[in-house]
């Protein structure tokens, strides 16, 4: 052990740069390991541990639009049997309402609460920030508002319900389970008792609702017991609109921008991983070769190639103990940066606190990787025999062809000694091809998510249909809003589109589309499977509940709505990050068969004829036709939402996430590449310092032999980037879909700048020459003369 | 005679460990035009930090060097890479060919540093691997796989390829056997008689003898010098005066 310990130490002495420069490796490997394990461990079962301890429940169903006839004994008896407890509270509740989040709105169902709120025996609120000197008409707004919307306490917020504006201050956050989060469908806002009776006077016909609280019994499914108490409501006040969640849904609706976070980290860790054992191949390899002699004496004193294996793999379990240790540290100074971001989608309020497997996976893994890629490689000190190590003749050029002959080359004296120290050193020039592709395909995943979710936001992301906007008729003036609507010269492709939730077989709910005409659909990735339907026994439904279900395109599926249902032919796969991915989409007609559609308000979705570049310009024209429409129809109109505008508020917590990740992403790629060409041109200098030695005494400069050295290195960078570019090009979407897939969307035809891709590629090149010129500095240190004699 | 190079109160200190070795000290010297002129001296006696010295490829720690008019000691590094291009020719004991060039692009190598036109440059590359006795067949090859006595004789066409104001040998036969050698300093006497300058360090009396001008360095210090006048080869008084002075010279 003593002597294994010896020789480690003179390695770590003599190999300062390579231990410097791996130790970075590792250490950013732990790192993005380290994050993604918080995330995954600490941050996310935070969503679950709040609703635990605010009492969620399993579940909610909320029942509204006439409820004076499902009394307190009447939910007691459908759902006793089932549940082990269930609180019923009264509140308002709207559908579709435009909101203020971020730098605009979301088009959200909301419901209202008075202040009996903070005492309900279940599914509890609970005040996180307060500005108790607020009085008046005040609000209480999810935590999420706060975290992920942009708004403080003390500000003004407003909303409109049913043509009346109701302007707030606000008063405080809460963190609540259901109603918490924009991603999970619906805002519960607490607002002051005038205000909501109020409201309660004015739209509590139809507004005034149920919330139904449940703990259902082991053995109890969900989905049975809430599509059974769904019809049975339904029974009770045909008429009246339900619509619930179950926790897992709400849990996981408001953790999947921490897990794309988590995912993202964890590929972009497997890149730098296999960097670091590219590099640790590299430096045991040199290290054989640079210490021939030395491995030949110590053999003939009597060290066995497994104590020098020992020493090798002692030297590199240190540095990965080292770097995975102060990783971790790193890790948990930098989590709240990310922290942020889980927590802006959450809605929770989470403090980073210590997690063991968080912190022990990371580094355990970092070292036994460490340890056997270093077993692997350094198996070749075994086969070395000393006479022959201490002639230094295992290892010697073989140099067979001259493939840059100078006095024949049309190139100048630097690049054509760049070229051959390029075709001398096939090694170093794998490893930066890979690293250098490996890099600018993170960074293109990067771009395509800061490009579709910030830049110019992908809408198919979060929308199954996009337009631009939407303006709701009542029954009355449905046919003379269509007519206004088409005679307007603004706007195009006009169709009716309502969205509602129909049943599998009492299994599932699925959020469903009606359309009126296939073919105006805006979104033509939606269907990535088979076709959207066009006649009245046909559906498409979406691919992740089909995968659930086993059901292919060709088979029948039975849907149901109260006591009506009708067996329908599946045409197609749809896709959705929406309701968990459990949607469908078919016609008018389809959903006569099994839907009274008489007392349905018309929903008219319109596109703008000319669309600006300038999301603004949208917006404003999308405000003068619904502005227009409200003008001419005035109570006729039930409701109208600005996608622009929406969409502003539906990206906030995307565009955070997008942004952070490009930055995060080139960082970490320009510093992997930099640690990289540090240890490899460290390598090559201290190979070749014989030559530069040589050549300095010949009458070359330090600066020629520095361009000549970093100009080596770019043929394999300017491949990769090429070669990378294309193909991250052709395969960030296949990618995305792969990953993406976890999330509801299966085919993913997102945009990818080429202009982006050439500016990441340019640049990467261009830092790599950069990065390269000033690591060769080190050229500058060596001296002719010190050189030739130290030989 | 036209001096090349001239030296003034030329001192080099080594510092090791904080103990300081004068290797050189206070050398006031001459280096003449045409002249073959031989460094001698015991191991350690500073004769090849005075080589490398002359040629600008090391820094004195004080003095001056004036080479063709020049004092290159007020040169940084890469002025005396410049500078070293056009007026330096090296050729080394341990020959120091670029292992992964070819015999001809280590030639080509130095040459086009001056030379501009590849041509004209390989034309001249050509000729002095011939004159050295390099056949064309060896052209291509690395430097691993041709001897060392042709290895060296690389080195002396690399060294001349640019025309240089003086040749520096450091021990050109210091690695190689006693015909090799002999070829090797057939060579270097016959650039020499063509009116080369060259300035050669050697411990061997054999290589000394093929110098006119010996100077023998004891100390870190000029100790001696001797006239011998042109080479002939087989001049039995020749070597008899050498003998002698290096005896007189302790050696």
């Amino acid at each position: 052990m003593e002597k294994t310990l010896l020789l480690t130490r003179s390695n770590l002495r003599k190999n300062r740069g390579t231990s410097v420069g791996l130790f970075f490796l590792m250490f950013i490997s732990t790192v993005l390991i380290g994050i993604s394990l918080m995330i995954f461990f600490d941050a996310l079962p935070t969503a679950r541990k709040e609703a635990e301890r605010l009492d969620a429940g399993d579940g909610y169903i909320m029942v509204r639009n006439g409820i004076e006839d499902i009394t307190g004994e009447k939910i007691e008896e459908l759902i006793k049997d089932d549940t082990d407890r269930f609180f019923v509270y009264r509140n308002l509740q709207f559908g579709a309402i435009p909101i203020p989040f971020g730098t605009g709105d979301v088009s959200i169902d909301i419901s209202l609460s008075d202040s009996s709120a903070f005492s309900r025996e279940m599914d509890r609120v609970e005040v996180i920030l307060e500005d108790s000197s607020v009085t008046g008409d005040y609000i209480y707004l999810p935590y999420q508002f706060y975290t992920g919307g942009g708004i403080r306490l003390n500000d003004t917020f407003d909303f409109e319900l049913e043509g009346v504006k109701y302007i707030f201050t606000v008063k405080g956050f809460t963190a609540l389970t259901y109603g918490g989060c924009n991603n999970a469908g619906l805002f519960s806002l607490v607002i002051d008792d005038n205000t909501y009776n109020k409201i309660l006077e004015r739209n509590g016909e139809t507004a005034e609702g149920l919330m139904i609280i449940y703990e259902l019994k082991d053995g109890v499914s969900n989905g049975r017991f809430k599509i059974k108490n769904r019809n049975e409501l339904l029974k009770i006040n045909p008429v009246a609109i339900v619509a619930g969640f179950d926790i897992d849904t709400v849990v996981k609706s408001r953790t999947f921008i921490g897990l794309i976070l988590a995912v993202s980290f964890l590929v972009l860790t497997s890149l730098v991983v296999t960097a670091v054992a590219m590099m640790l191949a590299n430096c045991i390899s040199n290290y054989i070769k640079e210490n021939m002699k030395t491995l030949g004496a110590l053999k003939a004193i009597g060290y066995t190639g497994k104590d020098i294996k020992a020493s090798l793999v002692f030297w590199f379990f240190i540095l990965s103990v080292l770097a995975s240790i102060t990783g971790i540290a790193a890790a948990y100074l930098v989590m709240p940066i990310f922290a942020n971001i889980v927590i802006g989608q959450m809605g929770f309020p989470y403090q980073v606190s210590f997690n063991l497997p968080a912190a022990v996976i990371p580094v355990v893994f970092i070292i036994l990787f460490t340890v056997t890629v270093t077993v692997i490689c350094a198996s070749k000190v075994s086969k070395i025999h000393p006479i022959v190590a201490l002639r230094e003749g295992i290892e010697s050029h073989n140099f067979r062809k001259n493939h840059v002959a100078l006095d024949k080359t049309s190139l100048s004296l630097n690049s054509s000694l760049a070229m051959k120290t390029f075709i001398g050193n096939m090694k170093q020039n794998v490893i930066t091809f890979i690293v250098t592709g490996f890099m600018i395909f993170t960074c293109v995943i990067a771009l395509l998510m800061y490009e579709n979710f910030s830049r110019h936001p992908k809408l198919e992301i979060l929308m199954t249909e996009m337009c631009s906007g939407v303006v709701t008729f009542d029954n009355d003036t449905a046919d003379e809003g269509l007519d206004y609507l088409k005679s307007r010269s603004d706007i195009k492709n006009i169709r009716k589109i309502i969205n509602t939730n129909f049943y599998y077989e009492d299994k599932e709910s699925l959020f469903t589309y009606i359309v009126d005409d296939m073919s105006k659909m805006n979104n033509r990735d939606l269907c990535y499977k088979g076709r959207l339907p066009q006649y009245d026994n046909e559906v498409a439904v979406s691919g992740a509940f089909a995968k659930v279900y086993g059901i292919d395109v060709g088979d029948e599926i039975e849907l149901t709505l109260g006591e009506n249902s009708y067996s329908y032919l599946i045409t197609g796969y749809i896709q959705t990050t929406n309701n968990n991915g459990r949607e469908a989409i078919f016609t008018f007609d389809a959903a006569e068969r099994i839907m009274n559609m008489d007392h349905i308000p018309a929903w008219y979705w319109f596109d703008l004829k000319e669309e600006s570049a300038d999301s603004k310009d949208n917006k404003a024209a999308t405000d003068n036709v619904l502005e227009d429409c409200k003008d001419r129809f005035g109570g006729h109109i039930v409701n109208t939402m600005n996608f622009f505008e929406i969409l502003e508020g539906s990206m906030t917590t995307f565009k955070s996430i997008s942004a952070m990740m490009l930055i995060v992403m080139c960082t970490i790629s320009v510093v992997v590449i930099a640690l990289i060409l540090f240890l490899l041109i460290k390598s090559l200098v201290y190979h070749k310092r014989k030559d530069y030695g040589i050549l300095k005494a010949l009458g070359y400069t330090s600066g020629s032999l520095m361009l000549q050295t970093a100009l080596s290195f770019m043929p394999s960078v300017l491949a990769s980037v090429i070669v990378f570019s294309v193909a991250s090009y052709y395969l960030a979407n296949p990618y995305m879909s792969t990953f993406m897939h976890l999330f509801g969307l299966v085919k993913c035809s997102f945009d990818i700048p080429v202009p982006g891709v050439v500016i990441i590629a340019a640049g990467l090149a261009i830092a790599s020459f950069f990065l390269a010129l000033l690591q060769t500095r080190r050229i500058r240190k060596i001296e002719a003369y010190n050189m030739l004699v130290a030989e | 005679m036209k001096n090349i190079i001239e030296t003034k109160k030329l001192c080099k200190t080594f510092s090791n460990g904080g103990v300081q070795q004068h290797v050189l000290k206070n050398i006031d010297l001459e280096i003449f035009e045409g002249d073959f002129t031989v460094i001698m001296g015991a191991s350690g006696a500073g004769k090849s930090t005075l080589l490398y010295s002359l040629s600008g490829m090391d820094k004195p720690t004080l003095g001056s060097i004036t080479f063709d008019g020049t004092d290159i000691t007020k040169m940084n590094n890469d002025e005396l890479a410049l500078f070293r291009r056009s007026n330096c020719g090296f050729v080394f004991q341990q020959v120091y060919l670029v292992d992964s060039m070819s015999v001809l692009d280590n030639i080509m190598a130095a040459g086009l540093l001056v030379y501009k036109d590849k041509k004209v440059l390989a034309k001249k590359a050509g000729e002095l691997l011939k004159s050295v006795n390099i056949d064309e067949t060896l052209w291509g090859k690395f430097p691993t796989q041709i001897s060392g006595g042709e290895a060296q004789r690389v080195g002396i066409a690399r060294a001349l390829i640019n025309d240089p104001k003086l040749v520096f040998a450091d021990e050109p036969t210091g690695a190689l056997n006693s015909q090799t050698g002999k070829a090797v300093l057939d060579t270097l006497t016959g650039f020499n008689e063509k009116g080369q300058s060259i300035v050669m360090v050697t411990h061997d009396i054999n290589s000394a003898r093929r110098g006119n001008r010996i100077l023998y360095v004891k100390d870190g210090e000029i100790a001696g010098e001797c006239i011998l006048g042109r080479y002939v080869s087989g001049d039995k008084e020749r070597h008899q005066k050498l003998a002698g002075f290096l005896a007189t010279m302790g050696w």
